[in-house]
């Protein structure tokens, strides 16, 4: 039997047991000792075969049906992720049944006396064991189920599924103390991947807080970089032993046995280092570069440049000597968001090891990225597009490993072709990356403003049926009818309004032959709500959590801060806030100025994430201009004036709204009050940017349009050679600035005002207004039409019929 | 372009209705050939026709009486107020630039002044209506008068966009064309078979093409509309960074022995219901050293705290303090504060306020506690031993700075005074005069 030959060290051990006084016990245990050596040898198939013969010894034992799970999905090449999560999940319910009913058992049987003498021998036969009596309310330590909520939790975050994961990681952290080292740490590790992903900065940094303190980070280096623990440890038993005799001497008096005085200072580090036991499975150095990896993307999260250059440095003195992919690719995402791409791309190229295909794939994703950003959207496109077949390439790699889910990112950089392509003008390829992609970014506002914008492109391209190609839209047309006396002329301008209308409102939900909708205005509005609503979620959910900590700001921000930041962390984090903001006072008391070098303190954490907030806070807020914006446009464009006019009238009422929206909700509502016969109250709207009687400003100016414009960033430190590179590389897509320049916004407003003045019967006015507008903005046709309009009205052009 | 206002169909419908009203049918016959087609968009066709009409010189005379006739048929079934092109009919009926046989037909069509006349005049052909017109038969009404007669009752002013209702029509005559020119004289009429010369055209043609090409709009000023810009690309890309490993794992609690710190257990038990041995409390403190996780398990459970503190206050001390990043601390907290007053609870406290940092909302309502047991105790001799443990505990809280005197200031100060005659609370009133 192959059994023995391969696990030798348990064979005795079963053998002498086994004919001993507890029978069942030790043969199970002995059982369950291969099984778990069959196991960490990935010898799966008998690693099942022993489970299978545990199971029919304690049959529905839940952990040994976990093992089973576990093991038959390694065997069986990991192919069915969905299918042991559902035995997970059976398991896990099971086991919280057996711990509810053990925990019943207890409060009924409060008799203490009587059991805990048959517990005493240890040897209980089965589940009702002395354990359950003596147990804790909190924890029964036979019904654990946190090892299946660790697998759960995996499963989900390779299934890229991070609410869920962290839905399950968050239960089990809440009550995290009781678990054994090595299944917290695991569990500690992955839901700060999970928080990451969800780009939840604040309850990241309460996970890594707690992590360096908990897993006795600090310690296992030769304590240079934490210099706050160790004046921590030096200190505070130095200031409690100002406690002088008197005390001491008091209680002693009193009667009260000072026999173990000599722990009093043994205590004293007690609750800052819980966890001084690491699990050896991860050794130190390596737990502890994982945990300035974090605190790198971290603070690469949280747009924290600075201090994630000083953190990915030290990461990469720990790191010296061991795979630094991570690292690498970490700075090389600091110096691309430093605008530092020539840096970037020279990192990015020291770390890669182009073999493999998941690495090249974010590899050849990172440097599409990077040619984005310097307007390069053809070489970047194809770089996407290798990225692309890499990860195809992934899926079809054998035998299938768990990790192989989760680097499958082919819908993240499905999502950068589909920004590659809109700036590109390709809409219907944008669109359909897009549509792709919502799989995972369904809940972002931004995805589906993207693909409103894909739908906006496509019709001023004429891509959508009913839209008109844009030669036949920029111009006016006069066509001559009939011969000699009988000649007329016939004028006709591209721009006629109502051309989507009847045509696209057909088949609203038109489907195309891929199955997405097709691109139309009807589906621009509609990504325009489902992004508004999913932005003010956001916002209701936001204001709930960050009121509190504005009421409480600064002092209280020190040890409530996290606490009321999130009320699922409300025992655990508030203790660890506390007793972290103890070292940094002392510092400060010391007058040391040196700051803690591994360890940010909470002080400037809560800092850094409130600064983050307000970034996030800045960007939804200019989400929402633009998804106002866009949905006055597109209603306009549906000619329903009324709603055109309630959206541009909200975008008007956003506090902080940029200039150019600002511009934008004017002209929008001036047009839907026309349309809605109020012509005065539009050219009231329209007169803001009036000076003096005639002469209109310029609604904004160059700097306004600076946010769209390509980042040519140089930074300081290659400015030399940068500056030399940025001369070489002009965008290859003309000009990415799309929008209006502020003159021809000028000549936009000259000429609505024009037309304005038209309706409302002034015509001179309206001559005066249209000739300064087509100066400004010769091409428009809009502009050009209402000239006509205007001089057919003066009567400038001689006879005409009517 | 803009869209067309006819298909095909009906713009060869129209042709050939203009056209054969010069024949000799009768103005009847026309129409009801015209209204036989039900895949005429009536109101498309009306339209077109007013537009034409409306251009004075382009239908002959002929055209013009039978495109009013139906103008006013389209519609004849209801009420004339209903009729979309009424006003245009009543105007029309009075413009005084207009022949007079082509108002007194307006009038006749919309039945005014003998309103039960018979349809009569419609079984002649145009031109012979217009051959036997005479002009002295016919009396004009006022505008007024008419609008009042069949606008009156009409349906309030159906809503219209000022923007279009301002258009001018977009058909124009080309300036070219010398403003005067009489397009009817025989002058720029072909001879059969003469070179063409300039200013000559078929009418046909040039009728056509306009039929071909109306459309509902007019010129109409023109306001620009920008689209929005493209929301910048910020920190949108993607970023990818190699992802942490995270292995499923086994659960290596199956089958384990979960006899696991038994004797600590038991040990615990019995120091709930008396001291222990120094040895066997040795010997708990030194298995829970060992096993961080064991406090967990060893059977503690906070209503259980109470027995523990009075009987062995030491192993209280270090259970509690390896509780202290437990979820459930702060309900070890309250069932100790909420205890009675006692040496041993007394010094549970004071040991954990110098190893651990204690909330302190806990910290001010055990001194509370203190102060108030002290003032109730009603054995001397036991009020004496207490008063002096808490004066002593609050020296060295005030010491250590765990408790700031501020907060509880009044509160001490009374307890000092209360108990001035003995020598601790002396010494503690002395302490805080001095920190004043």
């Amino acid at each position: 039997m192959d059994l023995r030959d391969s696990s030798p060290s348990s064979t005795p051990n079963r053998d002498g047991n086994a004919g001993d006084d507890d029978g069942v016990l030790s043969v199970t245990s002995a059982l369950a000792k291969d099984a778990a050596l069959y196991f960490q040898s990935r010898k799966f198939a008998e690693c099942v075969d022993v489970l299978n013969q545990l199971n029919s010894k304690k049959e529905n034992d839940p952990k040994v049906l976990h093992n089973i799970a576990i093991a038959e999905f390694f065997r069986d090449g990991c192919s069915d992720p969905k299918k042991l999560l559902e035995v997970l999940n059976n398991v896990k319910k099971r086991s919280e049944e057996l711990a509810l009913a053990s925990g019943e058992q207890v409060e009924s049987g409060s008799n203490i006396g009587n059991n805990i003498t048959s517990g005493s021998k240890g040897s209980g036969t089965t589940t009702s064991l002395p354990a359950s009596n003596c147990a804790s309310i909190i924890y029964a330590d036979e019904f654990d189920s946190s090892v299946a909520s660790l697998n759960i939790a995996v499963i989900w975050f390779y299934l890229h599924e991070y609410a869920k994961a962290l839905s399950v990681l968050e239960h089990v952290y809440q009550n995290i103390e009781p678990i054994d080292e090595t299944t917290a740490l695991h569990i500690c590790l992955l839901l700060l991947d999970v928080l990451l992903a969800c780009r939840d900065a604040s309850k990241s940094a309460d996970v890594l807080n707690y992590m360096e303190k908990a897993f006795g980070v600090g310690n296992v280096s030769q304590g240079e970089n934490d210099l706050a623990a160790s004046v921590n440890a030096s200190e505070s038993p130095l200031s409690r032993t100002l406690s002088e005799d008197p005390l001491d001497e008091m209680f002693s008096t009193l009667d009260i046995g000072g026999q173990n005085l000599a722990r009093h200072t043994g205590l004293t580090s007690a609750n800052d280092l819980p966890r001084i036991t690491v699990d050896r499975s991860i050794s130190g150095v390596d737990l502890k570069l994982k945990l300035q990896l974090y605190k790198v993307r971290l603070l690469l999260l949280t747009r924290n440049v600075k201090l994630a250059k000083r953190e990915v440095k030290h990461a990469m003195n720990i790191a010296r000597g061991r795979d630094s992919s991570m690292a690498l690719f970490l700075k090389a995402q600091l110096e691309y968001a430093r605008g530092n791409h020539r840096k970037a791309i020279k990192l990015l190229m020291a770390s890669s090891n182009r073999t493999d295909a998941a690495m090249s794939s974010m590899f050849n994703n990172n440097l599409g990225c990077i040619y984005y950003q310097l307007g390069k959207y053809h070489t970047s496109a194809v770089f996407f597009s290798k990225a692309l077949s890499n990860c195809s390439s992934l899926q079809k790699e054998k035998p299938l490993k768990l990790l192989t889910f989760s680097q499958d990112k082919s819908l993240l950089i499905t999502y950068n072709c589909g920004l590659q392509y809109l700036a590109c003008g390709k809409p219907l390829l944008a669109a359909h990356c897009f549509q792709k992609a919502s799989l995972v970014f369904y809940k972002r506002p931004l995805m589906w403003l993207r693909l409103a914008e894909c739908c906006l492109m496509a019709v001023e391209k004429g891509l959508v049926k009913g839209s008109w190609a844009p030669s036949d839209r920029s111009e006016v047309r006069v066509s001559v009818i009939g011969k000699g006396r009988w000649r007329r002329l016939l004028i006709e301008n591209g721009t006629t309004r109502n051309r989507h209308v009847d045509s696209v409102e057909r088949d609203v939900w038109a489907l195309g032959d891929d199955g997405q909708p097709k691109l139309s205005l009807p589906l621009a509005r509609q990504c325009l709500y489902n992004a508004l609503h999913l932005l003010n979620c956001s916002e209701l959910s936001n204001s709930k959590s960050i009121l509190p900590s504005d009421s409480s700001l600064e002092e209280n921000e020190l040890s409530d801060g996290a606490s009321s930041k999130n009320s699922n962390y409300k025992n655990l984090p508030s203790n660890d806030s506390k007793a972290s903001t103890m070292p940094a006072a002392l510092i400060n008391l010391n007058g040391d100025l040196k700051e803690p070098k591994g360890g940010t303190n909470q002080e400037g954490i809560q800092t850094f994430i409130s600064y983050y907030e307000d970034i996030c806070r800045r960007e939804n807020q200019m989400i929402k201009q633009a998804l106002l914006a866009n949905l006055a446009y597109v209603e306009l464009e549906l000619e329903n004036p009324l709603k055109a006019l309630s959206a541009a009238r909200a975008l008007l009422e956003l506090p902080g709204c940029s200039r150019i929206y600002v511009f934008l909700g004017h002209v929008y509502l001036a047009e839907a009050l026309c349309l809605l016969n109020k012509p005065k109250e539009a050219a009231e709207h329209l007169s803001i940017y009036l000076s003096g009687e005639s002469n209109i400003e310029l609604p904004f100016g160059l700097e306004d349009c600076e946010q769209w414009q390509v980042k040519k960033h140089i930074d300081c430190e290659e400015a030399n050679v940068g500056a030399a590179a940025a001369k070489n590389s002009s965008p290859e897509g003309l000009e990415d600035f799309m929008f209006l320049k502020p003159d021809e916004a000028r000549g936009t407003l000259y000429a609505n005002l024009a037309a304005v003045s038209a309706i409302q019967g002034d015509l001179e006015r309206a001559h005066h207004f249209v000739t300064q507008a087509l100066s400004l903005v010769p091409d428009s046709s809009e502009a050009t039409m209402t000239a006509i309009y205007v001089d057919l009205m003066l009567g400038f052009i001689f006879q005409w019929c009517g | 372009m803009g869209k067309k206002m006819l298909n095909f169909e009906e713009q060869c419908k129209i042709v050939n209705l203009l056209k054969s009203s010069s024949e000799q049918k009768s103005i009847e016959e026309t129409l009801t050939e015209f209204f036989t087609n039900p895949k005429l968009r009536h109101f498309n066709v009306c339209y077109s026709l007013s537009l034409l009409l409306q251009d004075k010189m382009m239908l002959s005379s002929t055209e013009r009486l039978v495109a009013f006739a139906i103008l006013h048929r389209s519609y004849s079934s209801q009420k004339s107020a209903a009729n979309p092109f009424i006003s245009f009919l009543v105007n029309a009926a009075c413009d005084e630039g207009a022949e007079n046989y082509e108002r007194a037909f307006i009038l006749h069509l919309l039945g005014f002044g003998n309103s039960n006349s018979s349809k009569e005049f419609l079984k002649q052909s145009a031109s012979e209506y217009i051959k036997k017109f005479d002009p002295s038969s016919q009396t004009f009404p006022q505008k007024e008068q008419l609008q009042k007669q069949y606008l009156e009752k009409a349906h309030p002013e159906p809503y219209a966009c000022l923007l279009k209702s301002t258009a001018v029509k977009n058909v124009l005559a080309d300036p070219d064309v010398p403003p005067g020119c009489d397009v009817n004289s025989a002058e720029f009429d072909l001879e059969p078979g003469a070179k063409s010369k300039l200013g000559s055209g078929d009418r046909d043609e040039a009728l056509s093409g306009l039929i071909a090409n109306l459309s509902l709009e007019g010129l109409i000023p023109h306001w620009i509309r920008p689209l929005p810009p493209r929301f910048p690309v910020d920190e949108e890309l993607v970023w990818l960074n190699p992802d942490n490993n995270h292995e499923l794992q086994w659960d290596q609690g199956m089958c384990a022995d979960t006899s696991r710190g038994a004797a600590v257990r038991d040990l615990i038990a019995k120091a709930l219901r008396g001291p222990l041995a120094p040895n066997q409390q040795e010997q708990v403190l030194v298995e829970l050293a060992n096993d961080p996780k064991l406090v967990y398990h060893c059977g503690l459970t906070p209503r259980k705290l109470p027995e523990l503190v009075e009987s062995n206050p030491l192993i209280a001390v270090d259970v509690l303090i390896k509780l202290i990043n437990s979820p459930e601390i702060a309900e070890y907290f309250t069932v100790l504060v909420n205890m009675d007053m006692s040496l041993h609870s007394m010094e549970v406290v004071n040991r954990l306020t110098t190893a651990v940092e204690l909330p302190k909302e806990f910290v001010r309502t055990y001194i509370t506690n203190c102060i108030s047991s002290c003032e109730n105790i009603k054995d001397k001799y036991m009020q004496n031993r207490l008063v002096r443990l808490v004066c002593v505990f609050l020296q060295s809280l005030i010491r250590n700075r765990i408790i700031d005197v501020k907060d509880l200031f009044i509160e001490v100060q009374a307890f000092c005074i209360e108990f001035s005659r003995i020598r601790e609370a002396a010494g503690l009133f002395r302490l805080l005069k001095t920190l004043e």
